[in-house]
C-alpha cells in the first residue's frame, strides 16, 4: 500500500483509470468534470495512451466508441450538458456492444443550470437518456477511494459485459479532496478474444444472455459494426425474431449477472428499525447522519447503493420488510424513490427528503428526520 | 474523537480554494485526517469563494462542514454571506478591511489583506497569509508541516514570497487588535 495523499475525486477517476488499463480519452471540458481532462492529457501519454481533445461531447463519445474497436480501453468524462449530447452514442455502443466508460460529474441543471453546485439530477437520465429498450449500468461512488474503485470496476464490466458503463457523481465528490491510500495494484478484466480462425468469425455469435467475444479492427477479424438491428453475422435486418433474440440478449447477459454487477452497502442495519436510503455524496451525510442517530438511542441504518442502474431490487426491497421508515434523501426532486417505491410499496413507510438548491444534504436534516420519525418533512 | 471544521471565505483570486488544500495537506503530514471541499462561483477573478477544511483524529464519515468550528472571512461580500450561518459556538476570525464597526466582541480581527499586500504587491497569497493565523491562533496542523504542505503546493518561483506571507500571517497573532 502507498502512503496517504490528499486527492480529488476527479483525479482519483484518473488513477483509477489508468489502472484499469484505459489508453484512449476523447473528451470535451466541462466543469465540474474538467480536472479529470486536465489529468489525463498530462499522465495519458506518459503511459503510452492517447488523449484526444474533440470538438464537442457527441464527436467526444464517437472518437470513444472508434477508439475501443480498435482495442484500446477508452472513457471520456463530461457534465450535464455534454451528457445530454452523449446520448445517442450511449445507445450506439449499447447496440454495437463497445465496451467504454462515460463519466458524468453531475451539476445543478436543466441546461446549463448551476456550473459549479452538486447535484444528483441526471440518475434517471443516466438510465432513460437514449432512446429505445436498453440495459444500462451505472455506478454512483461516494468518496475519493470509491471513485478510485468504481472507475476501475466501470472499465472491467464494460469490457467483461461489451457495454457502455456509467460512473456517476456529483460536484461534491468531484472536487472534495480526502486522504486517501490507494491500492498498488487493481485486478483488471479484458475483452474476450476470438477463439476460432478469421474465417470462421462472425461478431455476434454468442449464447442467448452472452457476450460475444471481440476483437480489434486490425487484428485479421473481419467484421460489419452498425446500429441496426443486426444478425450474427453484423449485418441489418428487419427480422422480428433476431431483433427479439437481440435486445433481449443485451439485457439478459447483465440481468442473469447481477451479482457481478450489483453492490449495496449497509451500515448497522442488523437491529435498524429506520433506514436511510442514500447514494454519492447524501450516502455520506446519512453514514454520519446514523452515527449520530445511535448515539441518542435511535435505531437507524443506512442502505446505500454502489450501483444504482440496474437499481438493487432485492437488497433495497429486504430492507424495507425489515424497517418501519425509510428515508430516501436525494439532491433532485425525485428521481430514485419512485425506484423504492416500486420495490417496497406496502413494506414500509416510506419519507423523501429532497433539494435542488445547490447545497448537499447535510446530517443535521437528516438527523432530525431520524428523531421525528420522518415525520415533518418535505 | 476530535473534528475540527474550519471554513475560509473570500473572494475569488485572493487564493483561497489553494489555501484550504494546502491546510488539509497539511494536517495530513501531521498524522491528522483530513477533508477539503471548495464552492467557487463561474469566475476566475471576483465572486464568492470559500474552502472548508475538516480535520479529524479519525476517518472523517462526513466529509464536508455541517457545523463550523472557526471561520475565517477574507472578503465583505463573504462576511455578509458566511458570518450570520456561524453557529454560537463558532469562531470568527475576520480581516481588518471588511469587519463591520459593529463586531461583536468574540470576534478577532487581522490585517491579513494589507499584509498579503505588504508582501507581494497584490491579493494571491491572501489565503497565505491567512494560513499563518490560522496555525498561530489555533494550533490545528504543526508549523513546521504548514511550510512544507505550503512549498509543496505553491509554484517554485513563488515558494519563496508563500513562505513569507506565511511567516507573516503567524507574526500576526500575539500582537492583533480585537
Amino acid at each position: 500500500m502507498s502512503a496517504a495523499q490528499l486527492l480529488q475525486g476527479n483525479e482519483a477517476c484518473v488513477k483509477g483509470a489508468l489502472a484499469a488499463g484505459c489508453s484512449f480519452y476523447g473528451g470535451y471540458p466541462i466543469t465540474p468534470s474538467s480536472e479529470i481532462a486536465e489529468q489525463m492529457v498530462r499522465l495519458l501519454p506518459k503511459h503510452g495512451g492517447v488523449f484526444i481533445q474533440m470538438e464537442d461531447e457527441i464527436a467526444s463519445l464517437a472518437s470513444v466508441i472508434g477508439a475501443s474497436l480498435a482495442g484500446s480501453k477508452a472513457m471520456t468524462a463530461t457534465s450535464g450538458p455534454g451528457f445530454s449530447l452523449m446520448q445517442e452514442h450511449i445507445g450506439y455502443a449499447t447496440m454495437t456492444e463497445v465496451p467504454c466508460v462515460i463519466v458524468n460529474v453531475m451539476r445543478g441543471g436543466p441546461s446549463t443550470g448551476l456550473p459549479t453546485s452538486p447535484s444528483q439530477g441526471d440518475v434517471m437520465q443516466a438510465r432513460w437518456g437514449t432512446h429505445g429498450d436498453h440495459p444500462a449500468i451505472v455506478l454512483a461512488p461516494a468518496s475519493v477511494g470509491e471513485v478510485f474503485d468504481l472507475t476501475v470496476k466501470a472499465f472491467n464490466l464494460a469490457e467483461r459485459f461489451r457495454t457502455p458503463v456509467i460512473l456517476l457523481y456529483d460536484e461534491v465528490i468531484g472536487h472534495t479532496r480526502e486522504s486517501v491510500v490507494l491500492p498498488e495494484s487493481v485486478d483488471v478484466i479484458d475483452r474476450t478474444q476470438p477463439t476460432v480462425e478469421p474465417a470462421d468469425f462472425w461478431p455476434k455469435d454468442a449464447a442467448p444472455a452472452g457476450v460475444p467475444p471481440m476483437p480489434a479492427f486490425g487484428d485479421g477479424y473481419r467484421f460489419h459494426v452498425t446500429g441496426l438491428i443486426h444478425d450474427h453475422r453484423g449485418f441489418p435486418t428487419t427480422d422480428g425474431d433476431i431483433a427479439e433474440a437481440l435486445i433481449t440478449r443485451l439485457h439478459d447477459k447483465i440481468e442473469e449477472n447481477l451479482d457481478e454487477v450489483t453492490d449495496v452497502e449497509t451500515f448497522m442495519m442488523d437491529d435498524a428499525e429506520l433506514a436511510i436510503f442514500a447514494y454519492g455524496i447524501v450516502g455520506r451525510s446519512a453514514h454520519e447522519a446514523v452515527l449520530r442517530a445511535r448515539e441518542a438511542g435511535i435505531k437507524a441504518g443506512l442502505v446505500r447503493p454502489l450501483t444504482i442502474w440496474p437499481f438493487p431490487a432485492a437488497e433495497v426491497a429486504a430492507a424495507a420488510r425489515q424497517v418501519d421508515t425509510m428515508i430516501v434523501a436525494e439532491m433532485n426532486l425525485g428521481q430514485l424513490i419512485g425506484e423504492v417505491e416500486r420495490v417496497a410499496a406496502g413494506e414500509t413507510k416510506i419519507v423523501s427528503y429532497l433539494r435542488v438548491d445547490g447545497e448537499p444534504i447535510t446530517p443535521t436534516v437528516l438527523l432530525d428526520l431520524c428523531v421525528s420519525g420522518g415525520g415533518g418533512s418535505s | 474523537m476530535s473534528r475540527n471544521e474550519i471554513r475560509i471565505a473570500g473572494a475569488g483570486g485572493q487564493g483561497v480554494v489553494t489555501a484550504g488544500r494546502i491546510l488539509a495537506e497539511a494536517a495530513i503530514l501531521s498524522g491528522s485526517h483530513a477533508t477539503h471541499s471548495q464552492v467557487y462561483g463561474p469566475q476566475s477573478r471576483g465572486g464568492a469563494s470559500r474552502s472548508d477544511i475538516v480535520i479529524a483524529t479519525e476517518p472523517i464519515a462526513f466529509p464536508l462542514a455541517d457545523s463550523i468550528d472557526l471561520l475565517f472571512i477574507l472578503s465583505s461580500d463573504a462576511f455578509a454571506k458566511y458570518e450570520p450561518e456561524l453557529g454560537p459556538n463558532g469562531h470568527l476570525l475576520v480581516d481588518t478591511r471588511c469587519a463591520p464597526e459593529s463586531l461583536n466582541g468574540s470576534a478577532t480581527q487581522y490585517p491579513v489583506v494589507d499584509t498579503a499586500r505588504a508582501v507581494s504587491g497584490g491579493q494571491l497569497v491572501t489565503g497565505v497569509v491567512a494560513l499563518g493565523v490560522l496555525q498561530a491562533h489555533t494550533q490545528c496542523v504543526e508549523a513546521e508541516a504548514l511550510r512544507q504542505a505550503v512549498a509543496a503546493r505553491v509554484p517554485v518561483q513563488h515558494t519563496k514570497m508563500n513562505l513569507e506571507a506565511l511567516s507573516a500571517g503567524m507574526g500576526l497573532v500575539g500582537g492583533e487588535s480585537s
